[in-house]
């Protein structure tokens, strides 16, 4: 096992190193200097300029961290594969940076967003175990049935619609038709935020975009949930606990729902992973503070070190994720588990 | 699990009424209602089973030989699957009059199956002791731990080796013929009156088919259960079954003895499978014998009897008219028009040299060396 | 979040599968009657045929729009008076979508919409598939290091969280409707690849491609004739859910700012549109997004239904 993870991490090193070097080159090639965006219409005075360049390790510097220039007085760009050096060096001492645009350092300003990302992404996640696993089994279980019908109509509403579009529609139903209904505790169109003067405790704020955030994945969940319970349903050890003369219940909780299953945990657990890497367009939506709204805005200022800092972040995460449901995933399925303990009858 | 409901009887306990068998099935008709039309699954088959005793069933694949047996074990879905008609007697009750909970009862603890397949017919997610002890969970009640203690028990029975270790292991721990051991231990758990194996020997080596067949047949001298056999070899049940049922499309066209079928046999498509039998043909120092063509669709049976496009002495009445169950004293019946006729019955392949040696489907020199000697 | 069709776990799945299938039971030259089976199959799926119906209708109404649809982009001669007095109309019979802040016909940019969604889903599942059978074809064909490099490199393509790379593209090449395509097209190689990958593995392992092989048929002829007829179908159902996936990227971008440049209209921006008005007059928001749904349903419907047809699993049973 501590083999398997250990192969993992490393197989995981240049996925990484791959990731963050596209997205090296992809600062470099991008149009607009970033730090001319820093004052906006204005212009920065060139000392200051220079010295925010040299703060940033723009241009080079020297130990004492003076600015040096060439024979024509002019300050010399430091290299790509210089930085892209130093970016990994500072990230190895758990350095992210600072921020072109705000000067604050990158890691704070993750410290300070990643928590609204994490919170809806738990609701999300519940809501998807929940509401995706239910459908499923009572969708393969009733097959044919209405609301067999009625799941697969739903599910397949739910994938094929921006999930975006169903924020907004959601925000009309419960924030505006329904207003005076909820008093405004589902509607946060402005900020998704509960501020001093919220009326309803925290967590019905985080209802709207953890819908909107889970419904593609729920819709998927209760497929994948639906189609597995019933290619287990047609196995044949389900023929041979029929010939026991278990009934069809028993049959389904203690047969079916376990082996089918498997697949579906796995499933989910990669999507909290997913839902943790942020989710650009529910948090524009919702104007929810969260990783992925800030990475975003700061594509468009050019903020690259927050784009790093945060992609860095984010896909550390989700390979934490996934390297836990797979690991998981041994445990809940003995072929895997004992698989290399086979030879020893 | 155990079930606790007060009115319901163990059916092994009540006697077979006077006159009657173990298991009557008196002319069973299933067909399945299909969008491409009805499928004409199982078609007037009739038989008797008693204690002790073992019926062959014999035919090809989607001769309706599975279906019959699983007709019987109420596993048909319904719809698609439908009772057209006959009846189906277990020691005088009424299978197909029982509500879905009596055939619960039924099934595991009065008839238990095995099937083809073991390596597909255990769950993968369970350990094999729980497997085998859930009957008994059920059916008798056991605590958890007596069911541990049993299932050491069967598994040591049907000859796997250190059953103590083994019960904690999952299936995919198992090799092809331990597993199909493990499904006849469960099978047996509850010591039911009637054992029904699908082709329990297709899917596993010629070397180990020999074992499984063997250890079936050991644990019917103990019990005194019935067996029925369904397979596509002829071979396989020579030298286990007391009786066979050959079925074609659907349909038993021949039951009779083990003897009768293999020496006296009245219908051309047995003749047929008793040539393709290859022990048999090289026996007999002739050529092996194939049947020609293909059995036919269950949704559009040809008017007349089912094997005449195949049959070599097809005339026309074969293809007009169905044949009848022509019956002997000793209750041999064949659906053939000419099963009386005593010149047409010389086609049969001479198997009067043979007798008693008959193809075992079995080498003799595999007995005991290999016993064993599987895992 | 988009869901881009690459990470549709189902979808991927269901071209594994046919994949495997194909490779077991198709034979090649085969392949004629079994495009004849599934037309016939497809016929039989009622939600297919209406999605067949309402992408054809789609596609007529986007070809033809500049023949009979009023002016897209608001009447030239419009004073900001009467501006003002056309703007954000309820729905009526001259205007059955109603008119949007600047006073033009909303249904007439729905349909021009149309025009931009269809267009950057199909070339950009066009680009994503080409890149892929590339890919793929190397990969699964050659093995060995071209495997490792890249399966490794369509692994770092997947890593990235797929809409930040989508906006970090664009953010570096612009935006612009021909800068969507590209960005949409070139992220999307990698789940192409890792089917026709796996199509051509699980075909190659046939006996055929053996027997084709040693009678000392080449490659590329191997590839050509017996390897792709019978990985097309798993492609051919991948890229038709795919251009629904292109669509809904190609919205959500456009609804950041950075797809479609206005004044044209994509559907994505006409309901970024609709969104300062939600709370007065949500049919500008709703209406294009009901034109996203319905197409973006089709696509997915046509292609479980050509799933299912060309399953060969399904034919047998």
């Amino acid at each position: 096992m501590f083999k398997y993870i250990a192969k993992r991490i490393l197989q995981f090193i240049p996925v990484f190193l791959g990731v963050t070097l596209i997205l090296f080159i992809m600062q470099n090639v991008v149009p607009g200097d970033p730090i001319k965006l820093i004052a906006g219409e204005r212009k920065l005075d060139e000392v200051t300029e220079r010295n925010i360049r040299a703060q940033h390790g723009l241009i080079k510097t020297d130990a004492d961290g003076n600015i040096i220039y060439d024979e024509n007085g002019d300050t010399i760009e430091t290299p790509m594969y210089e930085r892209y050096f130093t970016y990994l060096t500072d990230l190895l001492q758990g350095d992210l940076g600072t921020s072109y645009q705000r000067g604050t350092s990158v890691s704070s300003i993750i410290l300070q967003k990643y928590p609204y990302t994490v919170q809806i992404a738990i609701v999300g996640i519940i809501i998807e175990a929940i509401v995706g696993i239910g459908a499923g089994i009572i969708s393969a279980i009733k097959r044919y049935s209405f609301w067999d019908v009625l799941v697969t109509l739903v599910t397949s509403l739910l994938v094929a619609m921006p999930a975006f579009w169903l924020g907004m529609l959601l925000q009309l139903v419960f924030g505006i038709w329904l207003g005076n209904v909820t008093g405004g505790a589902f509607s946060f169109p402005i900020s998704g935020v509960a501020g001093p003067l919220a009326k309803y405790p925290d967590w019905m704020y985080y209802v709207l975009p953890a819908v909107t955030l889970a419904s593609v994945s729920t819709a998927y969940t209760a497929r994948i949930m639906r189609s597995q319970l019933l290619d287990v349903m047609n196995q044949d050890y389900i023929r041979t606990a029929r010939a026991k003369g278990l009934s069809k219940g028993a049959i389904i909780r203690k047969h079916a729902l376990k082996n089918a299953l498997i697949p579906v945990v796995t499933y989910v657990g990669m999507d909290f992973g997913a839902m943790l890497a942020g989710a650009i367009l529910t948090e524009t939506v919702f104007s929810w503070p969260g990783i992925g709204r800030e990475t975003y805005v700061a594509i468009t200022q050019r903020d690259w070190p927050i784009v790093m800092g945060s992609v860095t972040v984010i896909v550390f995460v989700v390979m934490i994720i996934n390297l836990i449901v797979d690991v998981s995933y041994a445990f809940l399925d003995p072929r895997i588990r004992l698989g290399s303990s086979k030879n020893e009858g | 699990m155990a079930k606790k409901s007060s009115s319901y009887v163990d059916l092994k306990t009540k006697p077979v009424p006077e006159g009657r068998h173990l298991l009557e099935v008196d002319d069973l008709k299933m067909y399945f209602h299909t969008q491409d039309g009805i499928v004409h699954a199982v078609d007037g088959v009739s038989y008797t089973l008693d204690r002790g005793e073992t019926l062959g069933v014999v035919g090809e694949s989607g001769s309706g030989k599975s279906v019959t047996a699983m007709t019987l074990m109420g596993l048909i879905d319904m719809p698609p699957g439908k009772i057209e008609g006959g009846h189906v007697y277990y020691r005088g009750e009424s299978l197909l009059d029982m509500t879905e909970e009596q055939m619960q009862h039924v099934r595991g603890n009065d008839i238990a199956m095995i099937f083809q397949d073991p390596m597909t017919s255990l769950n993968p997610v369970y350990k094999i002791g729980r497997q085998v002890g859930e009957g008994l969970r059920l059916h008798r009640g056991y605590t958890k731990q007596q069911a541990q203690e049993r299932a050491v028990e069967l598994l040591r029975l049907v000859g796997i080796p250190n059953p103590e270790k083994r019960v904690n292991e999952y299936p995919h721990q198992f090799s092809g013929g331990m597993r199909q051991r493990v499904m006849i231990a469960m099978a047996l758990a509850c010591d039911p009156d009637i054992l029904i194996a699908d082709e329990p020997t297709t899917a596993l080596d010629v070397t180990i088919q020999a074992q499984i067949i063997e250890l079936m047949q050991e644990m019917q001298e103990k019990n005194g259960n019935a067996i029925i056999m369904i397979t596509h070899d002829l071979g396989v049940v020579a030298d286990m079954a007391d009786k066979i049922m050959v079925m074609y499309a659907g349909r038993p066209v021949e039951f009779g003895t083990a003897d009768e079928i293999f020496y006296e046999s009245r219908h051309p498509y047995t003749w047929g499978l008793i040539r393709s039998i290859p022990e048999q043909a090289t026996d007999e120092k002739k050529p092996l014998t194939p049947i020609h063509g293909n059995p036919p669709s269950l949704v559009n049976l040809p008017s007349g009897c089912p094997f005449a496009p195949r049959c070599p002495y097809a005339v026309d009445i074969c293809h007009e008219k169905l044949p009848e169950h022509h019956t002997t004293e000793t209750g041999h019946y064949s659906a053939c028009h000419f099963a009386d006729d005593p010149e047409f019955v010389k086609f049969a392949p001479d198997t009067s040299r043979s007798r008693g040696k008959i193809a075992t489907g079995t080498p003799d020199t595999l007995d005991d060396t290999l016993k064993g000697g599987e895992a | 979040m988009i869901y881009p069709v690459h990470q549709r776990p189902d979808a991927a799945a269901h071209a594994d599968a046919i994949a495997a299938e194909h490779g077991g039971a198709a034979v090649s030259g085969a392949s004629r009657t079994l495009w004849g089976d599934a037309v016939n199959r497809l016929k039989k799926n009622k939600l297919a045929i209406i999605a067949v119906i309402w992408i054809v209708f789609i596609v007529l109404v986007a070809l033809t729009a500049d023949l009979w649809v009023p002016q897209v982009l608001g009447d030239p001669n419009a004073t900001a008076a009467n501006m003002a007095a056309e703007s954000r109309l309820a729905p009526s019979l001259e205007h059955p979508f109603g008119t949007d802040s600047l006073g033009r016909d909303v249904l007439s940019r729905v349909i021009y919409g149309a025009r931009i969604s269809l267009t950057v889903g199909v070339v950009a599942t066009g680009i994503s598939t080409a890149i892929g059978l590339v890919m793929g074809a190397l990969a699964a064909y050659y093995g060995g290091i071209w495997d490792t490099i890249i399966m490794r490199l369509a692994d770092i393509f997947l890593a990235f969280p797929y809409t930040l790379f989508v906006v970090a593209m664009i953010a570096v090449i612009g935006n612009g409707i021909q800068n969507v395509f590209i960005a949409i097209g070139i992220l999307g190689w990698p789940s192409i690849a890792r089917v026709f990958r796996s199509a051509i593995l699980s075909v190659k392992e046939n006996d055929y491609v053996d027997a084709a092989r040693s009678m000392g048929a080449s490659d590329v002829r191997i590839i050509v004739r017996h390897i792709f007829p019978n990985s097309v179908a798993s492609i051919v159902v991948y890229a038709t859910m795919n251009i629904g996936g292109a669509i809904l990227t190609e919205s959500a971008l456009s609804f950041l700012g950075m797809g479609v440049v206005p004044p044209d209209p994509s559907w994505g921006t006409l309901i970024q549109d609709g969104q300062k008005y939600l709370q007065t007059e949500p049919w500008l928001m709703i209406l294009p997004g009901l034109a996203i749904l319905s197409t973006v349903l089709a696509f997915t419907l046509l292609g479980d239904g050509l799933r299912d047809a060309l399953d060969v699993k399904m034919k047998d049973a």
